[in-house]
């Protein structure tokens, strides 16, 4: 068992997702950590960031470099995945404001239009991702985990079909729901080993299309459950499944799919989870990454982070990517409430 | 049962328990999302010559008003609302070329609607695009992730009463704000609607907005209002 002091970041993480007992709670996320801070410090316009892999290394590592987080994580946007499969990315080069990529050019109709290319390793921005963690990993392996994230099956599906089609298909379509989603499970699964071979050290799958905001319970669990379950037995790397909105209902079939960890968000109940699945499983959430981090001030931040670890979080994370504009002090209040809060972050188990 | 008869604008005289009926199967078709059943009730009231403001109104919108509850309890979901819709615009389309509005029904107002630049979730928008519709508003629609000089340039051209700003996501919400400084500024008596999953009421006096709605029939009920409001000055 390692002090805080004499042990990595990164082990922390592992041995954390690993559920082997550790000093203080990892400081950490599966999810989009970079800030304008970060971006103005290394001179990268966020627009441009997707596809350099320089650029995204060099902000990525400012969340351990200037915030001290235990992680870096690459990429940024949620169009890498879909990037490959043909659709074409918006970085909204021209838009005075910061914004999310988005995609456009949504042709696919049907499992039968979707093309998966025969050298995945080296389609749209996947080379760039792979070179961004082999760059982190060289820079500053030995002290942060390096992290990255896919999207899940069903909210990728959402990214290259249009979603008004795609959501009515679970009531009239579901076979061919189950074909769509066969493919791009298979499709997850190829990135992930990709991502592993560059160097990653853990992942998250993120399917935040399937809260109980939009499907039914029934539905994840009859039609998305299956997939997210082959994805997690066939992923080597330690692998989070995160759902983001209304989760109350669905948190044992997430646990059901036997990820390393869960990931919630604000919209989480957590006491109410915790009492409903007990100690042991591991839940990451639950900060309301813009209410919280971005409009907050440091002592907000700090009462967060306790309420999160008082409602049974095992190990504190924002709810969504952390918005970019979240001020350096937030951020640092929040790294530092984390390791100094969690100093018993997980004795439940 | 009771055997009343009512006069359609046609003046066929139509037993009331069968115009009955047809609203019940206007309504039910819509909440079971059943396209078929609201496409044949929708011909069968258009062949008797019945008022098809009323069969949308208290048929099509009716069944509507049911989902929203479905939906808002958890008995419905996204998947279901959508279906339900599109049973109800199968109705609407046949019905709404039948509606004759007296004076006191007439258009409502004009809206511009739309969803903000860098989001492309437009299936709320929809929703209140389409009870907008209902209720009789003209309805100019923007789509999605829409540049945010385009929802004044639209306000401009088409001389609209009402803008409803729709945003899915926290990052794209801060377009908003942005969006009713520019429109105010041109025309203060514009009235503005924000609405999306991370709108609250509190944002939306924030960003200066006039109304906030949670869902898609209270932005209509608000919008109706507002232009109510905007026709006394």
């Amino acid at each position: 068992m390692g002090d805080a002091n004499s042990i990595s970041g990164r082990d922390l993480v592992l041995r954390f997702l690993n559920k082997e007992a550790v000093s203080r709670m990892p400081a950490f996320s599966g999810m989009g950590h970079v800030t304008v801070t970060g971006l103005d410090q290394c001179g990268v316009r966020f627009a441009h960031v997707h596809g350099d892999a320089r650029e995204m290394a060099a902000t990525a590592a400012t969340s351990h470099t200037l915030y001290g987080f235990d992680c870096v994580v690459v990429p940024y946007d949620l169009g890498v995945e879909a990037e490959a499969l043909g659709a074409k990315l918006n970085t909204y080069d021209q838009a005075e404001d910061l914004l999310y990529p988005t995609l456009r050019e949504k042709t696919v109709e049907s499992a039968a239009d979707i093309h998966v290319p025969e050298d995945l390793e080296n389609a749209g921005r996947i080379p760039v991702v792979c070179e961004a963690i082999r760059l982190l990993k060289d820079e500053l392996g030995d002290r942060a985990a390096v992290g990255t994230y896919l999207l899940g099956p069903f909210t990728l599906a959402g990214q290259i079909m249009d979603l008004n089609r795609l959501l009515k298909m679970p009531l009239r379509e579901a076979d061919e729901v189950a074909r769509i989603l066969t493919t791009l499970s298979d499709v997850i699964i190829a990135i992930a080993r990709i991502y592993q071979r560059a160097g990653a050290d853990y992942i998250t799958i993120r399917e935040m299309g399937t809260s109980a905001d939009i499907l039914s319970p029934r539905v994840f669990r009859t039609q998305v459950k299956p997939h997210l379950i082959r994805i997690f037995q066939e992923i080597e790397l330690p692998a989070i499944l995160h759902i983001c909105g209304n989760t109350n209902a669905i948190v044992g079939d997430m646990l059901d799919c036997a990820a390393a960890a869960i990931s919630i968000d604000q919209k989480n109940n957590l006491v109410e989870t915790r009492q409903k699945v007990g100690p042991e499983p591991l839940i990451l959430g639950n900060i309301d990454p813009y209410n919280v981090l971005v409009l907050g001030e440091p002592d907000g931040v700090r009462a967060a982070v306790r309420q999160s670890i008082e409602n049974g979080a095992s190990a504190v994370w924002p709810g969504c990517d952390i918005w970019p504009t979240a001020p350096a002090d937030n951020m640092r209040a929040y790294a530092e409430a984390i390791k100094e809060n969690g100093r018993n972050g997980n004795e439940q188990y | 049962m009771e055997m009343s008869n009512t006069n359609s604008p046609n003046g066929v005289a139509v037993d009331t328990s069968r115009r009955e009926a047809i609203l019940e199967q206007l309504k039910t078709g819509v909440i079971e999302y059943d396209t078929d059943r609201v496409v044949e009730a929708a011909n069968e009231s258009v062949e008797l010559g019945l008022d098809a403001y009323e069969m949308v109104m208290q048929g099509l919108a009716a069944g509507m008003g049911v989902v929203g509850e479905y939906f808002d309890c958890g008995d419905y979901f996204v998947p279901e609302v959508l279906l339900c819709s599109e049973a109800l615009y199968a109705g609407l389309d046949i019905l709404r070329p039948h509606i004759e509005l007296d004076d006191a029904k007439k258009v409502k107002g004009q809206v511009v609607i739309g969803v903000v630049q860098g989001d492309v979730h437009d299936i709320g928008k929809n929703l209140v695009k389409m009870m907008f519709e209902i209720a009789g508003f003209t309805v100019h629609d923007l789509g999605y992730d829409v540049p945010l000089k385009d929802f004044l340039e639209e306000t401009i051209r088409t001389d609209s009463d009402i803008v409803c700003l729709s945003a899915m996501m926290t990052t794209t919400m801060m377009g908003m704000p942005k969006v009713i400084e520019m429109i105010k500024a041109k025309n203060p008596n514009v009235q503005i609607m924000i609405g999306g999953s991370p709108v609250t009421d509190e944002l939306a006096g924030k960003f200066g907005a006039d109304g906030y709605a949670p869902d898609a029939t209270n932005a209509v009920a608000d919008a109706i209002r507002m232009v109510g409001a905007l026709r006394e000055m």
